[in-house]
């Protein structure tokens, strides 16, 4: 090295490079390290964390007499992580399921746009022979696993579809709105039971947080499992419902289509709500194949309409009694009044018809057989305004608040309606006929039915129904009751006396036109209705309480397009309040029906 | 010992109540600090391969590390006790051998994650071009030692520039691009020290950048292509020369960009990560992001030896080789990572003290070139691990897991002290 002065630049200009370099990293080590500490800290526990969800057990139901009606059982779901996945096995994988293509790739999809190292459920209750094949194969299959969830299970012979109701997986709307809830590919209440009772049944889920790798794989528990979030399974219904009513309500009504809806008069509870015709729960537990929704929606016998709640015909005689109790509260008329039936009522010029001449008829006998003329003139007296306003009082025309997520309004005629659907002054005293005998416009569901039943039943204490008595909380401990709604009618026990009076004779003294509502031992009140149809045939009713003296059930059937509700429902709820009351069925004569007995419509019983 | 030296790290490790001249005797023939270092990064390093691939006890990798690290030991003291002239005197043969094995690698060389640079010896594998970088230096030192490249003879730059690139272009051919980059700037650094004229360092220097700059956007090329134009108009020197530069700088700009045109998307892809990783979280830009994240999060103590996270699950792929640096960062946190990037820092700064004091120009340009690759080693390594540099494949010397790279450290510190214990021959 001969020139100092260029050595010592040299050596500097190297002594300062170095030093610049060490400076300047180390600066970016304050920075990541001492600055940034908090915020890489936090991505580092991200990143190695992992919650896995430990899904509760939908609530357990029971019965009124704890009855295990809707259980849970094991089942298989077939899960696929979007990241190991192998394409090109995607039709291998779908052939196993003996699946479709198209929807399996769609589950993989949105599995992966969720999070591609998170297992996605492509498909729930896989039999068990295809799981082992999977398990055999699961070395061509890279990112195919499965998982042990419950689906839903009916142990006893209660099927009540509509009542139950169905889980399906949650829509992405659903996760949206209810992120902390909801994952994507999670069942959620569609209907029923399942559905309003949603936020008591799913329970609360789980979190063990594990460690895991770059490649998603455990490394086992976080903080020695301290951190978890212990699962909360779901909370237990207790229903009002009968099982062994509801079951044999089903089977009476089997080959029907039709409602049986009975009550407890004195608290509101539901004793059993039927629905026929229906489907088979069990075959909807998560994800419904999509032939099986074609079949169910475009069968003509609409059996996922829920006619217990839904349907909305007229009621025929049987809403004659809220028109006596309107009369007689009102004093409108005496107890004492009749009128002398001679078969038909000539009103302007129009003749309106009575199946048989009654003769002299008070309010008794008029419940008893069924007298259209004493209700026409009847009607006549008390009018439309005080008419319509005991029908509230009775429970027509607005939902009844049941909980369950379904039910129809109904219709009960005003003044103002008649203004609306035909114009102010152009309908006549008429129109007011056919409401006397539950014709026309009025419309009306069975459980709308069932709850007046119960009304008339406990003299005049209208409940609303509940389906759901107690609510066990899993979490707690301790008991949700249901509230009871209960409305008073105010009609006085006089009034009661000679309604429940002609109930009484229509089942049990001769000529009534509910004979066949007896019950062997048991002395039952009731009254049927027959509601006309043009062009099919009539919808049988049939309304009732047993015993007469203390009732324990109120109830309501409806046979559609079967004929008269003394032939056809009567029968019905006969062995629905027998099964209730004595827990088994006598055999008896079971009333066919004469040929043609229907023929004569334009009158009702 | 030297003055430079004596104000820096000699003063910290030396005992109280000892005279200059006592410790000036005790280590006339071993320098201090290298080996002290060198012993301290090479243990901090077994131990961070260690913790990197920790599996319920000692992996094949740390035992592999350890018998490696107890050859290049060896090796250091052995080339520390050569006598003076070996070195020089090997320093043609050494490279020509060298260049026959990196020929060879590419005809019989084992591919690895898509580069042909390895030999299988036994169990182990081999990287010449690892130690191609020693016998380059040593060639290129040999070479320019009774050399003046001031005389602007263009024989004699070429054969500098021949030295260098064939041992490039065969690197290059494997291809291997981390090592490829450290030849070309120890090249530069080399030609500093030897007193290359100014003008010759910018006419390297000016393409180099601008084909950097093209990658960036237009701004910061027209900023580069505008300073080389400036900087030529203050030399001064022969306009049919700077003109050549100029244009020179401009076309490399300007095909590099086409190049890059030309590259397959993946590749592309690669480069632009650099300039942002976070654009691709799971594809290149992975690795970054995860080292910055195990840095970042070891915090100012880090997370305690075999509990980074990051670390002890794998989220850094082939941790110990290139992220190695991670390791102590994340789990002895800033006082790990600022210890490694200390003694880094004080073998550089003792070797261009060696440098400067070495009598012999030949070992005075070995030992530059020693420092200029350890130091773009460190800053390019050190920098990526940060993501404050492009993902180049390059080992941090000393630490990384590999046998061929931490012997070929070991050898150069080896060289360090040998020409330290030589430092008055001339």
């Amino acid at each position: 090295m001969t020139d100092f002065n260029l050595l010592s630049r040299r050596r500097s200009f190297f002594y300062v490079f170095v030093s610049i370099v060490a400076l300047v990293y180390f600066f970016r080590l304050v920075q990541l390290q001492v600055v940034y500490e908090d915020e890489y800290g936090k991505r580092s526990d991200e990143n190695s964390l992992r919650a896995v969800v430990r899904s509760p057990l939908r609530g357990y139901i029971y019965d009124r007499n704890g009855t295990l009606i809707v259980d849970n059982r094991p089942s298989y779901t077939v899960t696929v992580t979007p990241a190991e996945f192998d394409r090109s096995r995607l039709g291998y994988l779908a052939e196993i399921l003996s699946a479709d293509t198209a929807l399996i790739q769609g589950r993989i999809d949105r599995g992966r746009a969720v999070n591609r190292f998170a297992p996605a459920r492509v498909m729930r209750d896989v039999d068990f022979p295809t799981l082992a094949f999977l398990e055999e194969h699961r070395d061509r299959l890279p990112g195919v696993e499965y998982l042990v969830e419950s689906k839903r299970f009916y142990p006893t012979k209660a099927r009540a579809a509509h009542l139950f109701g169905y889980t399906t997986e949650v829509s992405d709307a659903q996760v949206q709105a209810m992120p902390d809830e909801y994952k994507s590919g999670d069942l959620i209440g569609a209907t029923g039971l399942e559905s309003k009772y949603e936020r008591f049944l799913r329970g609360k889920k789980g979190y063990s947080f594990i460690t895991v790798n770059a490649r998603g794989e455990s490394q086992g528990q976080y903080n020695g499992g301290l951190s978890d979030i212990a699962v909360t399974e779901g909370d237990d219904l207790y229903l009002n419902i009968d099982a062994g009513l509801q079951a044999v309500a089903e089977s009476l009504m089997a080959d029907k289509r039709g409602a049986v809806v009975a009550i407890d008069p004195a608290t509101g509870g539901v004793l059993a709500i039927v629905s026929k015709p229906d489907y088979d729960l069990s075959l909807l537990g998560g994800v419904t194949p999509a032939d099986l929704w074609t079949q169910l929606n475009s069968d003509p016998a609409k059996p996922l309409f829920n006619r217990a709640t839904m349907t909305r015909y007229p009621p025929g005689s049987t809403v004659k009694m809220m028109l006596a109790a309107a009369a007689l509260e009102d004093h409108v008329v005496s107890p004492s009044w009749g009128v002398n039936c001679t078969g038909v009522f000539q009103f302007g010029r129009r003749p309106f018809r009575d199946l048989h001449v009654h003769g002299n008829t008070g309010f008794v006998q008029s419940i008893q057989k069924s007298c259209n003329v004493f209700y026409y003139q009847l009607m006549l007296k008390v009018g439309l305004e005080r008419w319509n306003r005991y029908g509230k009082m009775f429970g027509f025309g607005s939902p009844t608040g049941i909980d369950i997520l379904e039910e129809n309004s109904g219709l009960l005629p005003s003044a103002g309606y008649f203004d609306r659907v035909y114009g102010k002054g152009k309908w006549t005293q008429g129109y007011l006929v056919s409401l006397a005998i539950g014709q026309g416009e009025m419309g009306v569901s069975p459980l709308q039915m069932a709850s007046y039943a119960g009304a008339i039943a406990s003299r005049g204490y209208w409940h609303t129904p509940t389906v759901v008595g107690r609510i066990r909380v899993k979490e707690s401990g301790t008991w949700i009751d249901n509230t009871v709604q209960t409305r008073r009618i105010e009609v006085g026990d006089d009034v009661w006396r000679i309604i429940r009076e002609g109930m009484d004779r229509c089942v049990n003294s001769e000529g009534g036109t509910a004979s066949l509502a007896r019950v062997p031992g048991i002395r039952v009140a009731g009254k049927t209705g027959t509601a006309q149809n043009s062009r099919v045939k009539d919808h049988a009713w049939f309304v009732g309480f047993a015993p007469v003296d203390d009732p324990k059930i109120a109830i309501a059937v409806l046979v559609e397009n079967s004929g008269y509700g003394g032939t056809h429902a009567a029968p019905i709820a006969s062995r629905c309040i027998e099964q209730f009351l004595t827990g088994t069925i006598t055999p008896r004569i079971i009333y066919s029906p004469p040929v043609a007995a229907s023929d004569s419509s334009g009158e009702a019983h | 010992m030297d003055t430079l030296f004596s104000g820096g790290m000699g003063r910290q490790s030396r005992p109280a109540g000892l005279g200059a001249m006592d410790i000036k005797e005790r280590f006339a023939f071993l320098d201090p600090v290298i080996p002290v270092c060198v012993m301290l990064l090479v243990l901090i390093g077994i131990a961070s391969v260690y913790s990197a691939t920790y599996d319920a006890g000692a992996s094949q990798y740390f035992n592999r590390q350890v018998i490696w690290a107890s050859a290049g030991f060896l090796l250091m003291v052995a080339i520390w006790l050569l006598p003076f002239r070996t070195l020089q005197m090997i320093s043609y043969p050494a490279y020509a051998l060298s260049i026959v094995m990196l020929l060879a690698v590419l005809v019989a060389g084992k591919t690895v994650a898509g580069t042909r640079s390895w030999f299988g010896i036994g169990g182990f594998g081999l990287q010449p071009s690892e130690f191609v970088k020693v016998t380059t230096l040593m060639a290129l030192a040999s070479y320019l030692s009774y050399r003046h490249l001031d005389r602007g003879r263009f024989s004699e730059l070429a054969t500098t520039f021949g030295i260098v690139l064939l041992p490039f272009g065969l690197i290059v051919l494997q291809p291997d691009m981390g090592t490829a980059v450290i030849f070309l700037g120890a090249l530069f650094m080399i030609l500093v020290w030897a007193g290359a004229p100014v003008f010759l360092l910018l006419s390297i220097a000016a393409p180099a950048a601008a084909a950097v700059a093209t990658l960036f956007n237009t701004t910061v090329f027209l900023f580069v292509i505008s300073s080389t134009l400036v900087l030529l108009f203050v030399m001064r020197s022969n306009r049919l020369l700077s003109s050549m530069v100029f244009s020179l700088t401009v076309l490399v700009g300007v095909s590099v960009q086409y190049l890059f045109n030309q590259l397959a998307p993946y590749q592309q892809k690669r480069i632009l990560t650099f300039l942002n990783p976070d654009a691709d979280p799971l594809g290149a830009g992975y690795n970054v992001i995860q080292s910055k994240i195990a840095i970042g999060s070891g915090g100012i103590f880090g997370k305690g030896f075999l509990h980074g996270t990051q670390t002890q699950l794998n989220f850094i792929p082939a941790q110990w080789t290139d992220f190695i640096y991670c390791v102590p960062s994340e789990e002895f946190g800033f006082a790990g990572a600022f210890l490694v990037l200390a003694l880094l820092t004080a073998v550089l700064l003792r070797g261009v003290q060696i440098a400067s004091t070495v009598k012999s120009r030949f070992g005075s340009l070995l030992a530059i070139g020693i420092v200029s690759v350890l130091t773009i080693h460190v800053i390019i390594n050190i920098g990526m691990v940060m993501g404050i540099m492009p993902v180049i494949g390059v080992p941090l010397p000393f630490m990384s897991y590999g046998g061929s790279s931490l012997l070929t450290s070991m050898i150069m510190a080896g060289i360090l002290l040998n020409l330290h214990r030589n430092r008055k021959e001339y």
